[in-house]
């Protein structure tokens, strides 16, 4: 099989797999109040760690620019500034800082 | 309120991952094409795999000349991560049936799985409505992005590599400001994740989640973490 068709098969295979298994078994499960706290904490851990230190990688020769944009990000989150428009002022200001990086 | 009521009501809470998605979608697509792939090859892979990180991931291996098998096991490892994701959704789920768990299981990823684990909602409906926007925007932008790329300027498309993170951040924020102890969690586990990368690469993303996890079992107030859903 051509190489880039197996590779995607392939990662359909394997990342479906992961995300089928509980859908099978769920109903069945009746998790106590322990594991539920368990399982209520890993939005949390799991965003923490897709953000740090992912984020200092956008950038592959800047490292600075993915912390720049992390703390656009947060000042508009804290600031109660809507989640869509979060995303494209920080996509916006990242594009002008790209726009004078050059001047440095 | 009716299924479709639910429904229509998860779209207009996904609209906003859109706003992500589509240029993350675009700056795949340039990586997806720069490393060789056909325009329906880009999109397929948007369409079956459906896994942000786990595709430019795989994109980039392509690019270097990976072997299959290397990249599709680096995958497994970085997309092992659903298999939490998709039990908490379940989980919270209470009026699903196993067909539509199977959909739901598909277009699990971490935003629609932060969201609506953030949220107070248990229908699968409302997380069928955001987590299909989502997954349908994902695949538009790779569409966009396979045929608009030539006309975007580089500082564009690498500007749009922000828009993931941008996401992750702004749904994490609110809650480490409303609870010092969530905040407090969330700094061990990125503390443990850069740590433990040291040593196991690939795997320390779902070894500091669940490890992350287990720490806050002891640091969070019971109240807190299970006052929204019964």
């Amino acid at each position: 099989m051509d190489y880039i068709n197996l590779v995607i098969l392939g990662c359909a295979v394997v990342t479906f797999i992961p995300r089928l298994i509980p859908a099978l078994f769920v109903d069945k499960l009746n998790f106590p109040p322990k594991a539920e706290k368990f399982l209520n904490l890993i939005p949390y851990t799991a965003l923490a760690a897709l953000i740090c230190p992912g984020v200092l990688t956008v950038d592959n020769q800047l490292w600075y620019i993915g912390l720049i944009g992390a703390v656009v990000a947060a000042g508009l989150a804290w600031k109660k500034v809507p989640l869509g428009a979060i995303v494209i002022l920080t996509v916006v200001i990242l594009i002008a800082v790209y726009s004078i990086v050059p001047f440095f | 309120m009716s299924r479709k009521a639910r429904f229509v009501d998860g779209c207009r809470k996904g609209i906003p991952i859109t706003f992500g998605y589509v240029p993350m979608g675009i700056g795949y697509a340039a990586i997806a094409i720069k490393a060789g792939f056909t325009p329906l090859q880009t999109i397929s892979m948007s369409f079956l795999v459906y896994a942000g990180a786990g595709q430019i991931i795989a994109a980039s291996m392509v690019l270097s000349g990976a072997a299959a098998m290397a990249i599709i096991l680096t995958n497994f490892v970085v997309n092992l991560r659903y298999f939490v994701m998709s039990i908490c959704v379940l989980n919270q789920i209470d009026d699903s049936n196993t067909p539509l768990n199977i959909l739901a299981a598909h277009v699990t990823v971490d935003e629609s799985f932060a969201m609506f684990s953030l949220s107070e909602d248990s229908s699968i409906w409302t997380y069928l409505g955001i987590s299909i926007t989502s997954w349908l925007s994902w695949c538009l932008g790779a569409a966009i992005g396979v045929f608009l790329l030539d006309l975007l300027p580089v500082i564009v498309t690498n500007s749009f590599n922000i828009s993931l993170y941008a996401l992750f951040v702004a749904i994490l924020i609110p809650a480490i400001k409303e609870n010092k102890q969530i905040a407090i969690l969330v700094l061990i586990t990125a503390i443990l994740n850069v740590v433990l990368g040291q040593f196991l690469g690939n795997w320390s993303l779902i070894v500091s989640t669940l490890l992350g996890a287990t720490v806050g079992m002891y640091i969070v107030d019971d109240e807190y973490i299970l006052g929204g859903d019964a």
